[in-house]
Parts: C-alpha cells; structure tokens; sequence
C-alpha cells in the first residue's frame, strides 16, 4: 500500500511504511525544498507552515508540517513556499514584506508568506468589515514567531494588502 | 574530488588564479594553512548567483533602501541559510552524507561510564560511536582564541613579554574543558557532550533522535559513585574591577592608572571612598540588589552545518552561519593543525551562510568546534549536524544568568555620589566570552550618569550550567536593570522625582566613564529626558492611570535610561567596493548580517560618494584582510611608524558595529574609489586635468560637472574608461579594498593614488586591477593611530536610549500586559531608518520576553535535561506587543522618536541593535511599581512572582 497526495501539483508516492514520516522532512530530503523552515519541530512557532488542501477543506488550511505525519496525506493536496511564488515576480504579500523591511533574518518569513497568503485568498473570497481586519490578522498571523521584528511590520505589511484586496473586492495574487 | 568551484564574484566567477589569490593563511603548529571563503553554491534565486542583489528595479536612489538587499531570496523560501543545505547542494562535494548527532552529560556529580544502545531499534542504530577518547587532545580540547574582549591589550603586552603564545593565553589549562566528555570522567558542565553517534542515512539518525528523546538515561550509563566535577566554581579570567575616585582634586581610575599598580592601589581608594561616604552622614544609600535567570536567544533557526574532510586535498570543508567567521576558522585551525591531529588539514574552505537570526548567540559558538569534529570519523564522507530545538536549548550559548547586589548613594540635593556594584556572572560550562560580558556589565553599572565614586566588581564564574556567552547587549541589559531600578526607589525613597533625579546627575561629553574613559562624545541625554517628559504618555500618567482604575484595572507607567557602549575596545573592519565593467558595484565586507540589516545598510552606504547603491554584497569575507598588505605583528615595537601594521585585523561580528564601524569603513573605501578612480576618468574624459571633487555632483545616476561645461558622464561610460586604461601605462583601478582601524578615534594616513595623494581615515589600502587579479597595496604614509593607552577607556562610543512603559497588571492572575512604549534614541545618522525602527521594534519584544516571559530554571530542571522548547520556554507573540506605531490614547503603541542628526555626529550612525533593548526591563519594572507598588527585581517577573508579591 502506499500513499498518494500531491506537493506543489506535483504527484507523489510513498509506502505506508513511511506514514509515521514527518511531512517537513520529506519536503527536504526527498523534494529538497528546503523554503519550509524548521523552528521548533513540536507545532509552536510555525515557521513550518505549509498550506494542505483535503476534503473536507478543499479550500486549504495551514498546517504545521513538523508535526504532520504523511499517513494524513492521503488524497491531500499539499502547497509550500516554492509552490505559492510566481514563477516570475512575487506575491503581492511577499512584495509587501520586502518593501514594508517586515522580516529580518527571514527565516520566519516562508512561514508568515503561507499563512498571510491563505488568509488573503480566504478575504478575497469572504470579505470582513474593515474594523474587523486587525482582529482577522491576528487569528491568520498571531501565532507564528518571530524572534527578530517584533511583528510590528509584518502586520502593517498584511494590513496594507488586505486593505486593498477588500477595496479591489478581492484579488490576491 | 576537489571542492574548487567558481565563486560568484563582481560580474561572474572568479577564475582559479583569482580563488587562489583570496586565500589568506593561518599559522598552525603543523605548517601553514590556506583559508578560502566561499560564497553560496548555485543559483541561489532566479535573477542571480548573488543571493544579496538588489532585484532590477529595487536598486533605489544613492543611499536609500527600497528592501533588504536580501530580502527577495528569503521571501520566496530560497536557500540561504545554513541549514537549508545538504552535501548534494556542494559543488565537488560526494553526494551521499551522514550525519551526526550528540548526546549530551546529565550529571557533574558522577562519571559517564559510556553507552548502552542495546534499547536502540535496528532501525537506529548508528554506523559508529565516537567517544571522548578515540580522539587526540587538540581534537578533543582544541585552544581557542578568543578576540572580542575588554582586556585584550593588556595580556597581548604581557604574551609580547613572555613570548608566550598568543594562542589560548587567556585560557588557564584547569579550564580547557573537553568537547566530548572521556568515559570514565566526570562530565564538567550540562550541556558538555558525552558522545556522538554518526549515521549513514537521516532516516536512521532522525529514528535514533525518536526513540531517545526524553529517555536519555535509558541510553547513558554513570557511577554510582559520586565524584563530583572538579574546578566548580572557578573563576574565568579575567575579573573586572572599575574603583574611580574623582573628588576635592585627587583622581583615580582604572583609565588613568598605571596600569602595573592599578590593581595594588585599589584597596586605599576604596578605603578613601568608604571615608568620603562616612564624613556625609546626610547622604542616602538605596540598596540593589537584582538578580537575572539566563535565557535562550532563541535564534529561529537552529544551529546546522555541513563538513566534509577532502583527503585528497587536505581540506576541511565547512558550511555554517555564523557571527563570528574570523575566530571559527582560526580555531578550527588551532584544531586540525596541531601535531597530533588526526588528519592532515591544509586548507579550510568555509562557505558562510546567512544566519537565521543570531543576538550574538552565534559569536564563538562551540557548535563550530562540534560540527568540525564529526570530519575525521566520517570514513570521507560528508557529516551534517543539525540541532533540533531540544538539543539548541540544551547546548546553545545563553545570556548570563547574574547576581547583582550594590549600593547608589546621593546627597540631599540629588546628586549622585557613588555607585557600588558586584556582578556576579554565571558562565556554566566553557568561558566562552563571558568574563568580556561581565566587564562589560561593570561598565555599564554607572549607567547614564556622572558619578564622582565608583566601585564596580564583576566576574564570571564557571558553573555547571549551559556555558553563557555573548547576548544583545552583552552584560549591558543587567547593568542598567539594577542601576535604573535603584534609581526609582531612591526616588521614590526621598519623594523625589524620577526624571528629576536624572536630569541631575547626567552624564555629558565632559563626563567620565566608571572606568575613568572620557565620554567624548555627544549624547543628548537632556533633550531625551525633556522629549519623554513632554510626552503624553508620561505627561498624562496619572490621568491615565486614573483612567483605568476607573475601570478597575491597575496601570502604570516606568522610565529607564541606557547609554550602551558599542564596539570594542579596539575594532579593525575591511571592505572592498568594486565596479564592474557595466558601471555597476558591489562591496564585500567582513560584517556578518544575522538579520539586522548590515548587508543592505553598507550596499547603500557607497550611494554618497559613488552616486549609485551596490546591487550585490558579499558579507563574512573577512579573508580579505590578507590581502590589504597588512599585518598585526609589529616585531619591532614600532606600531603606526610600521607602514603594514595595523592594531586588529578583523573581529567578531556584532549588530551594533554596523552603524558606526562597518559603515565608516565601506564610505571611506568608496571615497578612495571615487577619488582614485572616477575622478581621475572624469579627467581624462573631460579632459580637464585640474578637475576636484569640489566641481563635480551626482545628479540622476550621472556624474555631472556643476559648472555646465561638460556633458553629464554615466556610470558605464567611467567604468569603460577605467577597464580600458588597465592595459596602458597609467591604469585605473576598478575597486578599492581598505581596512579602518578604530578606537577612541580613527587611524588615518595618506595614500598615493592614480587620482593624486589622498588622506583617508583608513589604515590600509589596495587597489583593483583587472578581474581576478589580486589587488595591490598602496603604501600608507604620514599615519596617525589611536595610541595604545586609550584601550584603557575600554570603550569610546555611546548609543543612548530612553524606554517609557505603560502597562497593566491583572491583579487576578498576575498577567502583565505592555499598553504603551515610548522610545527615544539617539541614532546618530541614520542611514536606512526602516532597519533602526526595526531593531527597536525587536529590541522591545525581546526586551519584554527578557523581562517578563522567558522562563528557563537552571540545571537539570532547566534545558539541559532536553525537555526544553517553546511549549515551556513562552516568547512574545503578536498579541504581547503593541503594534501602532504612534502614541494615542485608547491605542496599544510602540513610538520610536529619534533624535534628529545634529552637526555634532559627524556624519556619523551610532550603533543601536543592543541599545534599544537596555531600558525596557527596568522600565518595566519600574512600571510595575508605579502599577502595585511592589518592586520586582528578579528576572522574568512571571505572573506567579507578580501573584506573589501582591500577597507579599
Ligand atoms: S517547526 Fe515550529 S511549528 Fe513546525
Ligand atoms: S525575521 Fe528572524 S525570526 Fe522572523
């Protein structure tokens, strides 16, 4: 038996022996796609996040890939950092983190990209009234860590971008 | 197999010849050694080789920042970091790894008697164990050396005079601890490894990693016996002691002593101090007494590397981020270099990686020294280690855990008389560098104040905790924590108040340090106070205040002030600026950027005088100082007279040396560039012989003569014009390499140069020629350098920074939440003011984990028992801060005001990555008395220790 589940729309294939895999390490030792950082490995800091599509969400939730065994990837549909910037350009998101200096060693912000991403296509699909962003923010992003900013920048950068996502009526890449 | 490969450099590789010219050599028991830094291997992003390039488009104007110069291949999850690699990344590198891991000692009372990894699937099992005694001594207790230090010219003096070697000088045998603990032994620290198991596929090293986690004594064996480690306890020299007596015309100082006496005459000043104290019988002496828990930098990514050892060409190759690449490689080399190495290592080729984050966390971090380890016993093969986040908190470098106890006394008019204090530094395993925090600490124990008295006493001690080493702030978050509370309560003691009690004893540019060094530098600290005074927050307090008592709920408000020092006492930087024939630049510097920004700062610091920013930068090369020309041996005793010495090549690097030293050091090297170069070319273009700099601007990317004569000059014409005239008798350079060397001031000295005799604030310079060519020396003339003695002031430069906290305590479970920040600092220049609000931004957020939430006991209750992570050990997350950036009522703000530049900056940034987190735990505290009346001294101020002091 194996399991299937695709990453990036690419198909993958694993034996069931796998199952008890960490998701993150298969992203680096068998994919080497190594943009989906490894902070803590226990499902707090999430610098891991990738985003899993999978009835009954086909729409996709962020999950912590260092505590995300294969075994639950049957059928899912898995996205990370390499998988969500554009072949040519950036995301509106990843342009507003560079052009807002929202992150300083980076290595937090692959994390920060996939969440804010979802959370931004999620926005465009289901609008919140505008005093209700920065409560919004902080349910997508208030949980990641970042050690070096102090998150003030990566909340103004999400902020500006959701912002205009609600004015255009959605659209957020 | 080779590991040669093309290393990305101003416009395509480097050729071989041009590799082999960057190599600069250490000196080893065993010969000589050839040290290369490499940059990132592959197309790191999709618009370059370089993973620091300005994407097209993003360059911005001279001098401005439009993003991070590398920020682009971070935001798309490109490989940059250290641990984003494995050995099929590495050109030349075999493909297949192993890799390593450790486990670690879980006792100093009883001796490791060695493994039983019977309980160990199949599946697990290692391909080989490496114990503490299957390796030679300077393998297993390599010398270390040990650069960024207070003290560090004195003992130089004293090696000089007893030809000692400078190697391990300040490192007493009894302390060079082993790597890895011998079976049979007592572990001497927590944290100390007792072994490393080596795998031949990850999936066996992460299966083994599974099944021992959190069963570590299923898997190690000790006594029964109790032998307890031996030299618990001892001192990690050296102990600072800073005793100042400047009264009624008599002075002393640590500064202005012999320094061959200071020490003797100590004991009859402070009798002198105790006399002056007990003839004023009115004077007032608020007591202090703090003390610190040691806290995890908590970096986000934990520390990895590769190694491989090449035994077809005796080369140790070596990928890490680190801080501090210079004393990595020189230790690595005391390693592999001595007589009984077990290979014969003759090159070291270290590819620096960008770290992910590091708050000095990875300034000589012993994982070096443990990665490089693993090389011999890889039969070959490349080793990757790659700490997950239990084994990072259980062996990673800490912030100090400190005890301070002491004495403020000030006369009934409110000014201060004398400041008393003792620091007492937990070091835990290996010294490391924390005797240098802990003097740092002392130095900063007058805080920023003129006081007259001083007696300040500050030591690390080896313990049997995780080794403590540098940290943001570097002793400096201690010291004012127990000055700016003491302060308070005096204030509060006497009724006075707390701004007033400041303005009254500040320090100026006329003031003295404790050690006895004169300030000499503009510090502003009245107008911050009159700014934070006058500012609602503090102003409207007890409104506030009254406001949310209204609502039940107690608030209160806290000022602190720091003057954090930066640098060193002596600090050589290098950088090279170099044009491409397209007219494009780049810089190399030997500054690490662990996420302050350094790399984009000095890509942008050329724009002034090259009229265009550099679209790539390649940080930690710090090997180009060997090919300034100059050396720090000074055989005879010449110093500056010696037209090739300088005082310190390269050292450490620290977020704080950005602003002032490495910004210096890129500008003045882009002036030798534009005056040695461009302008000569704009000569002969315009031909107009007699041109100055004084006649010409850059306007718009072109070099225009201001007078209008002449047609505007781009910058691909000058670069034509100076790649051709490399083949005539009158070559221009293409980039200019220079070293700066500064202490209390600048070394500066003349240099002949195609454009004429230029006088630099620089110690060395060489020019570029053609590509790949090694650049030449420039003979220094007429030099000027700081002397000797000022190294007794231990530091010369001041980043001042006041913290006001609002905040509210929850009387029911004791949660503590930040309302308001006010922060004032004075920056000096500011060269890319989205990286200094930045750094406040951070500095705050860590600042308030240090003071309220980081939570680490020590022993085997705390990390080293390898239960530790973030489950336990709690970081400010978004919710804990507050995120507007400009004060108004009813909002949660952090508002940064920075002193406008003034002519007295000199041009000049100040380094502020360590100031701005100085002042919130002692504003924090300070608010909390103001919030219940309760003065909480004991860092974090948990909520159970809230809780406790309210029923106190
Ligand atoms: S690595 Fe921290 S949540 Fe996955
Ligand atoms: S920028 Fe370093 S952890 Fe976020």
């Amino acid at each position: 038996m194996s399991i299937r589940f695709t990453v990036n729309g690419q198909p993958q294939e694993v034996a069931d022996t796998r199952g008890t895999d960490r998701l993150i390490d298969y992203l680096h030792d068998d994919l080497n796609l190594t943009g989906t950082k490894f902070g803590c490995g226990i499902g707090v800091c999430r610098a891991c996040t990738v985003v899993m599509a999978k009835a009954p969400n086909p729409a996709g939730t962020q999950i912590v890939s260092c505590s995300t065994p294969l075994s639950l990837l049957a059928g899912a549909e898995i996205t990370t950092i390499e998988g969500v910037t554009p072949k040519e350009g950036l995301l509106p998101i990843q342009q507003a983190f560079l052009s807002h200096f929202a992150f300083q060693c980076g290595y937090c912000a692959p994390g920060f990209v996939m969440a804010a991403q979802l959370f931004l296509e999620g926005l465009a699909a289901r609008p919140v009234p505008v005093d209700q962003l920065d409560a919004a923010i902080a349910r997508a992003i208030g949980d990641h860590i970042c050690r070096c900013s102090g998150y003030v920048r990566y909340a103004q950068a999400l902020k500006e971008v959701a912002l205009s996502v609600l004015a255009q009526g959605g659209d957020a890449t | 197999m080779s590991a040669s490969r093309t290393k990305p450099g101003l416009a395509g590789a480097i050729t071989a010849d041009g590799r082999l010219s960057r190599r600069s050599f250490i000196a080893s028991a065993s010969g000589l050694i050839a040290v290369t830094v490499l940059g990132l291997p592959r197309a790191a992003s999709a618009h370059s080789t370089q993973p620091m390039t300005f994407p097209p488009g993003a360059l911005g104007k001279p001098g401005t920042a439009t993003q991070r110069i590398d920020g682009l291949a971070k935001v798309r999850g490109d490989k940059v970091f250290a641990r984003d690699y494995a050995a099929r990344d590495m050109p030349g590198w075999p493909a297949a790894q192993w890799h390593a891991l450790y486990l670690y000692a879980l006792t100093t009372d009883h001796a490791f008697l060695g493994l039983d990894l019977s309980g160990l699937t199949k599946a697990a099992q290692p391909r080989r164990i490496v114990y503490g005694d299957d390796m030679s001594k300077s393998l297993r207790s390599p010398k270390l050396v040990r650069r960024r230090d207070l003290a560090i010219d004195e003992k130089l003096q004293q090696a000089g005079q007893t030809g000692k070697q400078r190697q391990g000088f300040d490192r007493p045998t009894g302390q060079e601890f082993d790597l890895i603990v011998q079976p049979g032994a007592t572990p001497n620290y927590l944290g100390q490894a007792v072994a490393l198991l080596l795998f031949d596929s990850a999936a066996a090293c992460r299966a083994a990693q599974r099944e021992m986690r959190f069963r570590d004594s299923d898997f190690q064996a000790y006594a029964a016996d109790v032998s307890r480690s031996e030299n618990m306890g001892e001192i990690f020299p050296p102990q600072t002691t800073y005793v100042k007596y400047d009264l009624n015309g008599q002075q002393f100082s640590y500064a202005s002593a012999d320094p061959e006496n200071y020490l003797a005459e100590v004991p009859g000043w402070q009798g002198r101090i105790a006399a002056e104290i007990a003839a004023h019988p009115d004077y007032i002496t608020q007591p202090i007494a703090c003390d610190m828990q040691a806290t995890d930098p908590m970096f986000l990514e934990p520390e990895a590397g590769l190694v491989w050892y090449d035994a077809e060409t005796a080369a140790l190759n070596i990928v890490l981020g680190t801080q501090s690449p210079d004393g990595d490689v020189r230790d690595l080399a005391g390693m592999f270099g001595s007589a009984d190495s077990p290979v014969k290592v003759e090159a070291i080729n270290l590819t620096p990686c960008s770290p992910g984050g590091g708050f000095g966390g990875r300034d000589s971090s012993p994982f070096t020294l443990m990665l490089a380890l693993a090389a011999p016993f890889a039969e070959g093969n490349p080793v990757r280690l790659a700490l997950d986040r239990f084994e990072q908190f259980r062996t990673g470098l800490k912030r100090h855990g400190t005890i301070v106890k002491g004495a403020l006394t000030a006369a009934p008019d409110m000014s201060l008389k004398l400041v008393e204090m003792n620091f007492a530094f937990d070091g835990g395993g290996r010294k490391n560098l924390s005797p240098y925090c802990a003097a740092l600490a002392a130095l900063c124990a007058g805080g920023a104040y003129q006081l007259p008295m001083a007696n300040i006493f500050a030591e690390a001690r080896h313990s049997q905790n995780i080794s403590g080493g540098s940290q943001r702030g570097f002793g400096g978050p201690q010291a004012y924590f127990a000055i700016e509370t003491a302060l308070d309560d005096l204030a509060a003691g006497q009724g006075w108040d707390p701004v007033a009690l400041r303005r009254a004893n500040l320090a100026t540019e006329t003031s003295t340090t404790v050690a006895g060094g004169p300030i000499a530098q503009e510090l502003r600290l009245a107008e911050m106070l009159d700014l934070a005074a006058a500012h609602p927050l503090w102003r409207d307090r007890a409104a506030i205040k009254a406001g949310f008592a209204a609502r039940g709920i107690s608030y209160g408000t806290g000022l602190a002030l720091s003057l954090q020092a930066y640098g060193t006492s002596g600090d050589g930087m290098v950088a090279a600026v170099r044009m491409a024939p397209d007219g494009s630049f780049s810089v190399q510097s030997d500054a690490v950027d662990m996420g302050n920004g350094s790399a984009t700062t000095l890509a942008v610091a050329i724009g002034e005088y090259l009229g265009t920013n550099a679209s790539s930068i390649e940080m930690a090369d710090y090997d180009l100082f060997g090919q300034t020309g100059l050396t720090t041996d000074d055989p005879e005793k010449q110093r500056w007279a010696n037209p090739r010495w300088t005082a310190k090549s390269t050292g450490s690097s620290s977020a704080c040396l950005t602003g002032l030293h490495q910004v210096h050091t890129v500008k003045e090297t882009a002036r030798a560039m534009f005056e040695g170069s461009i302008l000569p070319a704009a000569r002969r273009l315009w031909q107009l012989p007699d041109l100055v700099s004084s006649d010409v601007a850059w306007v718009g990317g072109l070099l225009v003569d201001i007078r209008g004569f002449m047609p505007p000059l781009s910058h691909r014409q000058l670069a034509q014009d100076i790649y051709a005239s490399l083949g005539t008798d009158t070559p221009l350079p293409t980039g200019a390499l220079g070293h700066a060397y500064f202490q209390s001031d600048w070394a500066e000295a003349d240099f002949d140069t195609a454009g004429g005799r230029l006088r630099l604030r620089l110690d060395g310079l060489a020019c570029y020629g053609a590509e790949g060519a090694a650049p030449k020396p420039i003979p220094r003339q007429n030099t000027i350098g700081p002397d000797a003695l000022t190294t007794r002031y231990s530091r010369y430069v001041w980043a001042p920074c006041l913290n006001v906290i609002g905040l509210t305590v929850d009387r029911a479970n004791g949660r503590v939440e930040l309302q308001n920040v006010l922060s004032v600092l004075n920056a000096g220049r500011i060269h890319v003011p989205e990286l200094v609000s930045g750094q406040s931004q951070g500095g705050i957020a860590m600042a308030l984990g240090y003071a309220l939430m980081e939570d680490m006991p020590e022993g085997m209750e705390g990390p080293a028992n390898g239960l530790w992570n973030l489950n336990r050990y709690h970081l400010p997350r978004m919710a804990d801060l507050p995120l507007a950036t400009s004060y108004a009522p009813d909002l949660r703000a952090q508002e940064l005001v920075v002193l406008k530049e003034t002519p007295g900056d000199g041009r000049a940034g100040r380094g502020i990555a360590e100031a701005v987190m100085c002042s919130v735990a002692p504003a924090i505290s300070n608010a909390l008395f103001d919030a219940v009346g309760r003065r909480y001294a004991s860092l974090p101020i948990t909520p159970q220790k809230i809780l406790q002091g309210l029923a106190s």
